[in-house]
C-alpha cells in the first residue's frame, strides 16, 4: 500500500512527536509498504492558526492510498482513506486555555478564533474513516471538547528487544528531556528524605540552563553529590539499554502529560518497576500501584518513601519489574496490534 | 546555524533533486551547521490546482530556523527573512515550455491567470530572497529572460564522485537515470537498428509511467533488436548504476533541452566516459563538445547511430573523448565543500 505519514513539526525539535512517526514508518516499510513522511511546518500563535489549517487544506496527496495523520493540524489534509492517530489538540485552544501555558491573552478576539478552531477541527476530524488516539487523556478530550468518539492505540516503542534486565543495583534512573514539567526536582528534593542509601540518576538535556543550574544547586544545598548524579545530555541509546538494564527502577512524573511516555515503556520492556505520581497523567494508564511500580503523591516526602520502599523490599521490586512487562501485554501494546488497526 | 533545505516532493517518486536537497543537508551537518529538509508535497495535475498549492506554501509558518536554502517552485515561495534559492527550475510549463506548446496550462483566459499568478509569485519570492544561484546557465538565462533577475551560477556537485572509477569498455552504450518521453531512451533504441552490428545498448532507470517501458519493448521488438538491448526498467542502487557506467563503452543522455547538466553526465564524465548527447539537449552541452568530450548529434536515428557505432568500434577515438570528458569535469573544480560555502557566503 502507498501509505502517505503526516505530521506538522518544528524544524529542529525533536522528540515524541517524531518518534510515534518515524517508527511506524520503519515498521511499515519493513513491511513491505511504500511509505512517505511528511512534515510540514505549524506554530501555534493565535494569528497564524487559521491561515495555517487552510494550508494543510490544500496540501495535495492523491496519489496515496491511505494517509495517516499525527500532529495537527495534519488533519486538515483533505484525503477519502484519511485515518488519525490523534496525539494532542492544539493543546492552549482547549485544554490548557485555563493554565499558565496560553500565552495570549482571553479576549474576544482569541475566543472567537478558539471556537473556529475547535468548529473546524470538529469536522475536519469527522471526516477520518478511524480516529485512534494515543491515550485515554486524548480520547477523553475528543469526546469532551469534539464529542468524537475514538480508539485508543498505544503507540509501541522500536526494537523493543534491545531492552531487557541484569539485574537490580541500588539506582532509580530518570532518563528524560530535562524540563520543569518533567519535574525532576521533585526527585532531588525527595532524596534528602531517604532513610536508605538508594542513588539517583538524571540523564537528559535541558532546552534552558535555569532548571539545570536550579537542580545543581539543590543537590548542593542537601549535600547529595555523593547519592545523584546528572547527566545533563542526550546519552546514547547503548547508555539508556545498559542503565535501565542494571538499575533498581525507573521514574517518570510529568505534570499531567497526555501519554504514559516513552521512558516508561522503555523500562518496562527491561523489566523494571516505573515509579509516578497521582497526577502525572496518562502513565496512569500504565502504571497500577504495587504491580507494575508505585503511584505516590507529587510531593518530595512521599517520593523518598517510595525510593526506600524500592531500595528496601528488593523481592517487591523484582516482582514488580516482571510485572512491567505483563502489563505492556496486556495493554496490547506492540507493533502487530498498530498495523492491523491502523491499515484496516 | 540552523539551516532548513526547503523543496518540493512528489509523493512516491524520488528524483535528483531530493537527492540534492539531501547530500546538501547531509554536508551541511559535515560543515558544522544544523540542518533539516522540509520537502512539502506538490502536484502540478490538473493546472488548475497549482493557485492553492502557492498559497499553501506561502501560508506556512517557519519558526527556529536562521536560514532557508529552496530549491524548486513552489517551495521556494515559502516565507522566511534570510532565503537563499538554489534554484533548479521555475515552473517551466509557465514559462519556455508555454512558448514551445509543452504546457499543461489549460487554454485560454483560465490558463493566461495561472501563468499570471505563478509569474508574479515568482517575482515576489525573487525580490524577497537574499541571493540567487541557478544550477545552469540555461536557467540563469530563463531567470534574466522571463523575471529580470540575474543569478550566479553554481553548478551541482556529484553526491558520491568516488564511485565513479571507470573501467576496461564493453561494447555497450549506457543510458541511465529516469525513463520517459521526455528523456527520449526511444531514440536510442531506433539508432541501435542502424548502427554497426557490434553495438549494444543498456538502459537501465525506473520508468516514470507503464507507457514508458511498453514503448521501449514494442521497438526492440519491432527491430528485432532482443539480443543487443538490455532494458533494466526499475530503480537501481547506486552500487548497480555505477557498476553499469564504469563498464560502459560511452554514455547517451538525450533529454529534450534540460536546465542543467545532468548527473548522468557528470558520472559518467568522472569515470572518463565519452558523452553522447543532441543538439537540443541544454544543459548537458556545456559537458560535451563533439570531437573532445563526446559527441554531439542531431536529435533523429541516423546520426545518432553514427556516434553509437564510431563509440563501440572506434576504440582510440572513444578512450580519448573519455580521457577529455574527464579533465574538463575536473576543471570546474565542483566539491560539496566550495559549494556549501558559496551558498552561505
Amino acid at each position: 500500500m502507498k501509505i502517505a505519514l503526516c505530521s506538522s513539526f518544528v524544524p529542529f525539535v525533536y522528540g515524541g512527536a517524531r518518534n510515534i512517526v518515524e517508527w511506524l514508518e520503519s515498521t511499515l516499510l519493513a513491511e513491505g509498504h511504500q511509505v512517505e513522511r511528511i512534515y510540514l511546518p505549524h506554530i501555534d500563535t493565535p494569528d497564524q492558526l487559521l491561515s495555517q489549517m487552510a494550508a494543510y487544506r490544500w496540501v495535495d496527496l492523491e496519489a496515496a492510498d491511505r494517509v495517516i495523520c499525527f500532529r495537527p493540524p495534519a488533519h486538515f489534509i483533505p484525503h477519502p482513506n484519511k485515518v488519525l492517530w490523534f496525539i494532542h489538540h492544539v493543546r492552549a485552544f482547549y485544554d490548557l486555555w485555563d493554565s499558565p501555558y496560553r500565552n495570549f491573552p482571553d479576549d474576544r478576539r482569541n475566543r472567537t478564533i478558539r471556537d473556529a478552531l475547535h468548529e473546524a477541527d470538529t469536522r475536519a476530524i469527522n471526516e477520518a474513516r478511524a480516529v485512534f488516539t494515543n491515550s485515554a487523556v486524548v480520547s477523553q478530550r475528543l469526546r469532551q471538547y469534539n464529542g468524537i468518539d475514538s480508539e485508543v492505540l498505544y503507540p509501541p516503542i522500536f526494537d523493543a528487544g534491545r531492552f531487557h534486565c541484569q539485574g537490580f543495583n541500588d539506582e532509580v534512573v530518570y532518563i528524560c528531556r530535562v524540563e520543569h514539567h518533567k519535574r525532576q526536582h521533585l526527585l532531588v528534593e525527595a532524596m534528602r528524605h531517604t532513610q536508605t542509601p538508594v542513588r539517583l540518576r538524571l540523564c537528559g538535556s535541558a532546552s534552558g540552563a535555569d532548571y539545570m543550574e536550579e537542580l545543581h544547586a539543590t543537590v548542593h544545598r542537601y549535600g547529595l553529590e555523593s547519592r545523584v548524579c546528572i547527566d545533563n545530555r542526550w546519552i546514547t541509546e547503548e547508555q539508556k539499554v545498559d542503565y535501565l538494564a542494571n538499575c533498581l527502577a525507573a521514574a517518570y512524573l510529568p505534570l499531567d502529560e497526555d501519554s504514559y511516555g516513552y521512558p516508561s515503556l522503555e523500562a518496562s520492556h527491561a523489566g523494571k518497576p516505573i515509579l509516578t505520581t497521582t497526577d502525572s497523567g496518562g502513565v496512569l494508564e500504565l502504571v497500577e500501584n504495587g504491580r507494575n511500580g508505585l503511584i505516590c503523591d507529587p510531593l518530595p516526602e512521599a517520593l523518598g518513601a517510595a525510593l526506600d520502599r524500592l531500595y528496601d523490599d528488593r523481592h517487591a521490586t523484582e516482582r514488580m519489574g516482571q510485572a512491567a512487562r505483563d502489563r505492556l501485554d496486556e495493554l496490547g501494546i506492540n507493533w502487530a496490534r498498530v498495523l492491523n488497526r491502523l491499515l484496516a | 546555524m540552523k539551516i532548513l533545505v526547503v523543496n518540493n516532493m512528489a509523493p512516491f517518486l524520488w528524483g535528483g533533486a531530493e537527492e540534492l536537497a539531501v547530500h546538501l543537508q547531509r554536508n551541511l551537518i559535515a560543515a558544522g551547521h544544523q540542518s533539516e529538509v522540509l520537502r512539502i508535497p506538490f502536484r502540478w495535475e490538473p493546472a488548475a490546482c497549482i493557485p492553492s498549492q502557492m498559497l499553501m506554501v506561502r501560508a506556512f509558518e517557519l519558526w527556529n530556523v536562521d536560514r532557508v536554502i529552496a530549491l524548486k517552485f513552489p517551495a521556494y515561495l515559502i516565507r522566511h527573512p534570510h532565503k537563499t534559492l538554489w534554484l533548479l527550475h521555475q515552473y517551466r510549463q509557465a514559462y519556455d515550455l508555454l512558448e514551445v506548446g509543452q504546457t499543461n496550462l489549460p487554454p485560454g483566459d483560465i490558463g493566461a491567470a495561472i501563468r499570471d499568478a505563478i509569474k508574479a509569485a515568482d517575482n515576489e519570492s525573487f525580490e524577497e530572497s537574499k541571493r540567487i544561484f541557478v544550477n545552469s546557465k540555461v536557467t540563469q538565462t530563463r531567470l534574466k529572460k522571463y523575471n529580470g533577475f540575474d543569478s550566479t551560477v553554481l553548478l551541482p556537485p556529484i553526491n558520491d564522485p568516488e564511485m565513479f572509477v571507470g573501467g576496461a569498455p564493453q561494447g555497450y552504450i549506457f543510458a541511465g537515470g529516469r525513463v520517459n518521453s521526455m528523456k527520449r531512451q526511444y531514440l536510442l533504441v531506433e539508432a541501435l537498428a542502424k548502427s554497426a552490428a557490434s553495438v549494444r545498448l543498456v538502459i537501465a532507470g525506473p520508468p516514470d509511467s507503464p507507457d514508458d517501458v511498453l514503448r521501449l519493448e514494442m521497438l526492440v521488438e519491432k527491430y528485432g533488436l532482443s539480443d543487443r538491448v538490455k532494458l533494466d526498467l526499475r530503480f537501481l542502487s547506486r552500487e548497480e548504476y555505477a557498476a553499469y557506467l564504469n563498464a560502459a563503452s560511452a554514455v547517451a543522455y538525450l533529454p529534450y533541452d534540460e536546465d542543467s547538466l545532468g548527473y548522468v553526465a557528470m558520472e559518467a564524465a568522472m569515470a572518463g566516459k565519452a558523452l553522447i548527447t543532441a543538439r537540443d539537449s541544454g544543459g548537458i552541452l556545456g559537458l560535451v563538445r563533439d570531437g573532445e568530450t563526446g559527441w554531439v548529434v542531431e536529435p533523429e536515428p541516423e546520426s545518432l547511430a553514427q556516434a553509437m557505432s564510431a563509440a563501440c568500434v572506434d576504440s582510440a577515438s572513444v578512450v580519448r573523448r573519455g580521457d577529455g570528458a574527464r579533465s574538463l569535469w575536473l576543471q570546474m573544480n565542483i566539491s560539496w565543500q566550495s559549494t556549501i560555502e558559496r551558498l552561505l557566503a
